[in-house]
């Protein structure tokens, strides 16, 4: 089985001119890893543009519509890290971790990211992580129970 | 508007658009802060609310719809993802009992 976050779906030192091409470049990993098929990018955008997918700490989570389910081959994420930062809204967001469900696969993975995300020190480091692996280690690390 | 007493609350769901990415995102969360109740913490597509939520919990902008949908349902609705104070008054209602309106 494939990995829901693969290293070849995290993507680092990006630039974007703004929201719409961020969220286009996301959408752009997806199809190359074959999660998606390309119809799939418009219905991110139109998602984006009805409510936010920014989740703070520099974090958004653009994916499609309920309605666009049916351009997904299979459950995958992206991650792609842009360190100059992009306009969205009223935040400024540095890391889109592009969404393609099917299921609930990535429950856990997400899980893990709410987790990170109360920890200011570990959304730092995935913010500014120039290792494709240091980005995997922390978003992969098994939930412990205990963690606040 | 809908009440429910918080010890009448057996099953939470938290709804999005889609159903993949918010409240995938808020599920484990939720769960967490509800760990020693007997409370059910789920996710659905804003659409398809299933029947046997007590209180539906979504995002500001999905609130009409969600009502739409479920207008017999206690709709808890935040602004922000993380750290809005609607998420406390869920919690408290449900774990220090009172009754949750919306």
């Amino acid at each position: 089985m494939t990995e829901l976050l693969s290293d070849d779906a995290v993507r680092l030192g990006l630039r974007a001119t703004d929201r719409l091409d961020a969220v286009r470049q996301t959408g752009n990993v997806l199809v190359e890893i074959g999660a998606v098929e390309p119809s799939y990018i418009d219905a991110m955008l139109q998602r984006e543009g009805q409510i936010s997918t920014s989740l703070g700490e520099g974090f958004a989570i653009p994916h499609g519509t309920d309605e666009s389910r049916r351009f997904i081959r299979e459950t995958r994420l992206a991650f792609l890290q842009f360190p100059d930062g992009v306009d969205w809204d009223d935040d400024r967001v540095v890391v889109c971790v592009g969404i393609a469900a099917l299921g609930d696969e990535h429950v856990g993975v997400l899980a893990r990211l709410a987790d990170v995300l109360v920890v200011p020190e570990q959304a730092a480091r995935l913010r500014s992580a120039d290792r494709v692996e240091d980005v995997l280690a922390i978003l992969q690390a098994p939930l412990k129970e205990s963690e606040p | 508007m809908p009440t429910i007493q918080g010890s009448d609350v057996h099953k939470v769901v938290l709804a999005c658009e889609a159903g993949m990415g918010s409240s995938v995102l808020l599920v484990s969360t939720l769960k967490k802060r509800l760990k020693g109740t007997n409370v059910d913490v789920a996710h659905t597509p804003v659409s398809r609310i299933p029947a046997d939520a007590d209180v539906v919990v979504c995002h500001r902008g999905l609130e009409a719809t969600a009502r739409n949908v479920a207008p017999d349902k206690v709709i808890v609705a935040f602004d922000m993802f993380m750290g809005d104070p609607a998420f406390d008054r869920l919690v408290e209602a449900i774990t220090g009992g009172g009754s949750l309106e919306g």
